[in-house]
């Protein structure tokens, strides 16, 4: 991060080749474009760098703090921006060949990521992606499904802490 | 808002699913009220951690190039403004903030002095005034993990343009080595007729305007107090708050002369 922090070329590529894939992976998922997905990874590589003296790896990982980034600046943007057409959401993908390193460490992330959601019931899992990836409001999906709004609550709450614990103790990078 | 409303609501946040004038209270709160935040963080990570279940896309080749390229020209930017030049601080803000809390209570007291010769009963009133704002800074810059002895504040009070009342004190921190803040502490705006609703409040400088926040009925108590904070990259010159109605009325403003220095002892 003191690399970071000074505009280091040799930081910002090392940060770039593990997180810049994921982060331009959610962007296209969320705002649906190439081009849109390329500006919010460079949107967020200068708010890291505008914000890294912040950071605190005593109270959070690099990676949380990269990707809570981005998904606030993706958001941001859609909720600016209506209309915008979003691809299906694809949550499983062919794992590449021989990864090198960071693709690795990626990877492992993407395994816990999966293995949290495979923690979750159907319904739960439904309700997450709706929330998180979809930006939809606990209000909005309760009119949707016709359920109360406390229930839509409860249920995103209680999918949220078993997406936690699915993955304590296992915190790698 | 409290600390049931706010966990009510902490799973929404975390997800990035609340609307932003219901998430601005809560970070409101979060500013300052640490179990909140403990929960809240336990839940951004599990919302992090969705962040890599999407499929992997392959980014343009030269999408790097582009990134370092694009850092490179905002360090470069900000060499040429190095007030907001961001690095790490050595100092934890505790020392920084007790020490700016009492120069602020100093200088302050000096400038309360002047007005206790307008009148002992408005004197009085300010002087309650200036400690209860003191004690709501102290609160939110405490939860501040950095500070550096090189940046300035610049406090006022914020007066009534109309009769319709309202008051209020802000401080704008300038800092060297972390995201420079506006805080706005603003108290008897008119909370029940909607028309004048919402509230913008804004910090002008020789820059031009920002925007530091708007206030909706929901963000006002029962007594029209509400509580802004916002970060900006530099906020060098910025030295006039305006708080407007709907209708562009102004409603409160004032102007932060007063500037205390942060230089403290090392901890």
């Amino acid at each position: 991060m003191e690399g970071l922090l000074a505009g280091n070329d040799d930081a910002v590529r090392a940060i770039y080749a593990r997180y810049g894939r994921p982060i331009y992976s959610l962007g296209y998922r969320l705002l649906g474009t190439r081009e849109a997905a390329e500006e919010l990874t460079q949107d967020v590589f200068l708010t890291a760098w505008r914000k890294a003296a912040r950071f605190d790896p005593t109270r959070g990982r690099l990676s949380t703090w990269l990707m809570t980034i981005a998904h606030n600046l993706a958001v941001d943007r859609l909720r600016r921006e209506t209309g915008v057409s979003r691809p299906t959401l694809v949550l499983v993908d062919e794992v590449p060949d021989a990864p090198g390193l960071d693709e690795e460490a990626v990877l492992i992330e993407r395994d816990a990521a999966l293995r949290a959601l495979s923690s979750l019931t159907a319904a739960e899992r439904r309700l997450v992606v709706r929330s998180y990836f979809r930006g939809m409001t606990a209000r909005e999906i309760a009119e949707r499904d016709g359920i109360p709004l406390g229930t839509v609550k409860t249920r995103l709450r209680s999918a949220m802490i078993k997406v936690r614990k699915a993955n304590e103790g296992k915190e790698l990078l | 808002m409290n600390c049931p409303a706010v966990r009510d609501r902490l799973t929404e946040h975390a997800l990035g699913a609340l609307h932003v004038s219901d998430a601005a209270p809560v970070d409101r709160h979060l500013a300052w009220c640490a179990a909140c935040r403990k929960e809240a963080g336990g839940l951004q990570h599990a919302s992090a951690t969705l962040a890599f279940s999407v499929a992997l896309e392959e980014p343009p080749p030269d999408l790097e190039a582009r990134i370092v390229g694009a850092v490179h020209a905002e360090v470069a930017r900000r060499s040429r403004h190095p007030q907001a030049s961001p690095r790490r601080s050595r100092l934890v803000l505790v020392a920084a903030i007790t020490a700016t809390l009492a120069v602020l209570g100093t200088s302050w007291g000096a400038v309360m002095a002047e007005r206790a010769a307008r009148s002992d009963e408005a004197a009085r009133l300010e002087e309650i005034r200036r400690t209860s704002a003191i004690e709501r800074f102290r609160k939110i810059l405490s939860t501040m993990e950095f500070a550096d002895n090189d940046g300035e504040v610049f406090v006022g009070s914020l007066d009534p343009a109309t009769t319709a009342g309202g008051s209020g004190d802000a401080l704008v921190l300038v800092s060297a080595s972390i995201t420079d803040r506006a805080v706005v502490l603003i108290d008897g705006l008119p909370s029940a007729s909607r028309e004048f609703h919402p509230f913008t409040v804004r910090l002008r400088g020789d820059d031009g305007v920002l925007m530091v926040g708007r206030l909706d009925r929901r963000d006002l108590d029962d007594g029209g107090a509400a509580t802004l904070m916002e970060e900006f990259d530099d906020l060098t010159g910025y030295d006039t708050i305006i708080v407007r109605d709907a209708r562009g009325r102004v409603v409160l403003s004032g102007i932060l002369r007063t500037r205390v220095d942060i230089a403290s002892p090392a901890p």
